[in-house]
């Protein structure tokens, strides 16, 4: 197997990012479930929520990702690279997300690697996300992986 | 629409869906939004789309995996996702018709708990397939 050497910025390898916090809000989950049809009442009714047992209006599962695609990460400067797109993705839900929720970002890059197929040689960024609300619990994780063409090739993910 | 299903069942083998969803440019506007995506980009702008050698604006991949989450809390409306991870094969366009659907492929007893593993799937519906997943569903007893 031959091994393609990815020139990048490898002092962000493992290193614990503060990425920002997220205020979750009534109208943000709103918005989030028009733009999806969402009409489950654990995530349109906050009385609904209650009398489920929630202390208020729940977050749709995937909520966290609209804030991971919201964080501002340093550049991982990798080169002879074109076209990122979005290969992959992990949500797991650990606590329930909730409105009135103040959740902290910390993102880490995972791993930087390429990978050679029939259509030529891809590179992968793998970044990870654990999110922390005010109580101090751990919320969410998710991870994400990123491909980048090193080579002329018919896109592909989104 | 497919059944509601509930702790007592849902088992192996059961089908998730399909749903048919067609997923409008307006909608895809709104759901950037929500991370405050305002500017033209490959999702929203048939433009910027095909400078970046995509055929025309794209769903966000995100988007995908909200709209996967959705099924499942559809036809279990009481199920906690507790875990869903997809592949991005091919970029999923605006205003096409799509089925998502899936199948559990595990069941286990955890604390009182059911939990389900999943396969899920976001095709176009002519049957070419754009997102795969997995899923680890929590229903509560009762």
């Amino acid at each position: 197997m031959v091994q393609t050497h990815l020139d990048y910025d490898r002092s962000l390898l493992g290193k614990d990012l503060p990425a920002g916090s997220f205020d979750v809000t009534k109208e943000s989950i709103g918005s989030y479930c028009a733009s999806v049809g969402e009409t489950n009442p654990l995530f349109t009714d906050e009385k609904a929520a209650r009398v489920a047992g929630h202390r208020a209006l729940l977050a749709p599962p995937m909520m966290c990702n609209v804030f991971i695609r919201g964080l501002n990460r340093p550049d991982v400067k990798l080169q002879d690279a074109r076209m990122r797109m979005h290969g992959g993705q992990t949500v797991e839900s650990l606590v329930p997300i909730y409105a009135g929720d103040k959740l902290s970002a910390v993102t880490r890059l995972k791993d930087v690697y390429a990978k050679t197929g029939r259509t030529g040689t891809m590179a992968f960024i793998v970044w990870e996300t654990e999110f922390t609300n005010q109580l101090g619990q751990r919320v969410a994780l998710g991870r994400e992986s990123f491909m980048a063409r090193l080579q002329d090739q018919a896109p592909t993910g989104a | 629409m497919t059944q509601t299903a509930s702790w007592k069942s849902a088992t192996l083998g059961d089908a998730i869906g399909p749903v048919e969803r067609n997923v409008t440019t307006a909608a895809v506007i709104t759901f950037c939004e929500t991370w405050g995506q305002g500017r033209p980009g490959r999702f929203t702008s048939d433009e910027v789309a095909r400078k970046e050698g995509l055929s025309g604006a794209i769903v966000p991949g995100i988007m995908s995996m909200a709209l996967l989450s959705k099924l499942l809390t559809d036809w279990a409306p009481n199920v906690t996702v507790s875990k869903l991870d997809v592949i991005f094969r091919q970029p999923v366009p605006h205003n096409q018709p799509l089925k998502l659907h899936g199948l559990i492929t595990d069941e286990r007893e955890v604390e009182g708990r059911r939990e389900l593993t999943a396969d899920v799937f976001l095709d176009m519906a002519s049957g070419n397939r754009l997102v795969t997943g997995q899923a680890v569903l929590l229903l509560a007893k009762g």
